[in-house]
């Protein structure tokens, strides 16, 4: 366990630069979003008034800003970003000048504990930005009502903003469904993890396997949500989430245990 | 002892090792000798479990490796096993983190033997200082076993020399050293015991001092007669 979070520190602090980039870009865009849409909508506003020909008062919704690029092309970045960066974790150790990979598998510790620490990190790099975003909305909604007048404003309220498709997904309104939600996003990076040591274990042939592997454990994973859909019903929604908890169990166990054995016995540096 | 037995190892269809054979006593030195390509850093990263290895078995004081086995035995490999943005002292801190056989005065004493500073960043280092700080991470750890992998390779006359002097210092005295090299007239008067490798086999293992007493060849007289036939 000490060995974890010493490793699980590192690995965080490896990233730390580029965390804090990131961090930065999200800040200041959207910042200069809230800023840029407000000023902009103020200024129609303002034309309007002027030109008096329009009697409809236009309302400012925060979805102009929260539809905005200013606002979500930093998301999808970080997104795009973390991704990349669950491929990398792991390569970065096998490629360039140093090899540090022969020093982790060369620590008087189960070498499974790379494997769970570099998990942990991605987790707790996607959690802190998903935080973030929450600090920062405030935030933005203090800046936007800085610059219009709240008559000017819709009415909005943070469920609202919640109840967007992808944001729904990102903030889960339970704490079962965060649960939910994470889990699932855990296991995603464990199997692609898995996938990674498999290619690494076997080269070349290991891409091939490491395809397979991955369709599999989806493929599991997907059984209950399928079976319901076919059966029109059949289950009692207990029941399908009682599946779901099974294959989960399944396909992440699987990963572990396939993963530990790879890291044990099979891989090459 | 390190106990190498029948160990086969294939690169798809290409047998690197055939059934290679040999072992390693404590308190001496054994060197691997081949031409490049012919298996040594395959052998060594087989002992490390860095590789996986067709049949055959590899034992470590009369046990297969595990965890525990790695505050016993080191691998210092060619290319230095830290990140490039570390400094000389993160190295040591990460290495005094997580081994409890890390000897930190050791470290700092052949910090000043080969005239380091613990501040410079290891991506600066020139090539020579870079091996001996990679050294100093296997040297610094209380082990029983030190595997090296070439490490005199593209370094200059007076890093070989500071580096094969901690082969004859208290540093290496009580340990079980296996060392590899394709130049061997830099630690000829060194290495206890010599091991030709030659084809993924091993064609000949012989104590050198025996030999040169016995027959009065050097290691290079039973190479020439190996290799050239």
């Amino acid at each position: 366990m000490r060995n974890f979070l010493k490793l699980l520190n590192f690995e965080v602090n490896r990233f730390f630069k580029l965390y804090l980039i990131l961090i930065g870009v999200i800040i200041v865009s959207q910042f200069i979003g809230a800023i840029v849409v407000s000023k902009g909508f103020m200024d129609r506003a303002d034309q309007n008034q002027l030109s008096m020909s329009q009697n409809v008062k236009e309302y400012f919704s925060f979805n102009y800003f929260f539809d905005s690029e200013w606002f979500l092309l930093p998301v999808f970045f970080s997104i795009a970003m973390l991704m990349i960066y669950v491929f990398f974790i792991w390569y970065r150790d096998w490629f360039g000048k140093n090899t540090f990979i022969y020093r982790l598998l060369m620590l008087p510790t189960d070498r499974i504990t790379i494997y769970f620490a570099k998990l942990a990190t991605i987790m707790l790099l996607i959690l802190g930005l998903v935080a973030l975003q929450i600090l920062l909305i405030p935030i933005e909604i203090q800046i936007v009502n800085s610059i219009i007048p709240t008559d000017l404003q819709s009415h909005f309220s943070f469920y609202h903003f919640s109840s967007f498709e992808i944001w729904g997904w990102m903030y889960p309104n339970t704490f079962t469904e965060f649960i939910l939600i994470y889990g699932v996003g855990l296991i995603f990076v464990a199997v692609l993890f898995t996938a990674i040591l498999i290619e690494r274990s076997y080269g070349l042939k290991g891409i091939f396997f490491a395809i397979v592997y991955g369709m599999l454990s989806f493929g599991v994973f997907f059984v209950p949500i399928i079976l319901n859909e076919f059966s029109n019903g059949y289950f009692y929604s207990l029941e399908v989430l009682l599946m779901i908890i099974v294959v989960s169990i399944i396909v992440l166990g699987s990963a572990i245990l396939i993963a530990n054995h790879l890291l044990k016995y099979k891989i090459r540096v | 002892m390190i106990e190498v037995k029948n160990v086969e190892k294939k690169y798809g269809r290409k047998r690197v090792l055939k059934g290679l054979s040999f072992t390693a006593e404590k308190g001496e030195i054994t060197c691997l000798i081949g031409i490049n390509g012919v298996g040594k850093t395959t052998i060594m990263k087989a002992i490390m479990a860095l590789t996986p290895i067709n049949s055959g078995e590899i034992l470590i004081d009369g046990e297969k490796i595990r965890k525990e086995s790695f505050e016993k035995i080191t691998f210092i490999p060619d290319t230095i096993t830290m990140l490039p943005q570390m400094k000389i002292c993160d190295a040591f801190a990460f290495m005094a983190d997580f081994y409890k056989n890390w000897d930190p005065q050791r470290a700092e004493e052949l910090l000043q033997f080969f005239k380091l500073d613990s501040t410079e960043r290891i991506a600066n280092l020139s090539k020579g200082n870079m091996a001996k700080v990679n050294m100093i991470l296997g040297l610094a750890l209380d082990v029983d076993y030190l595997l090296m992998d070439e490490p005199f390779s593209g370094i200059d006359i007076f890093s070989r020399e500071q580096i094969a002097d901690v082969f004859t210092s208290h540093l290496i005295e009580d340990r079980g050293v296996i060392i590899t090299t394709h130049e061997i007239s830099d630690i000829e008067h060194l290495i206890d015991r010599a091991v030709l490798i030659d084809n993924g086999e091993v064609v000949k293992e012989f104590g050198v001092e025996e030999v040169r007493e016995k027959e009065g060849k050097s290691v290079v007289d039973v190479m020439r007669e190996v290799y050239r036939g």
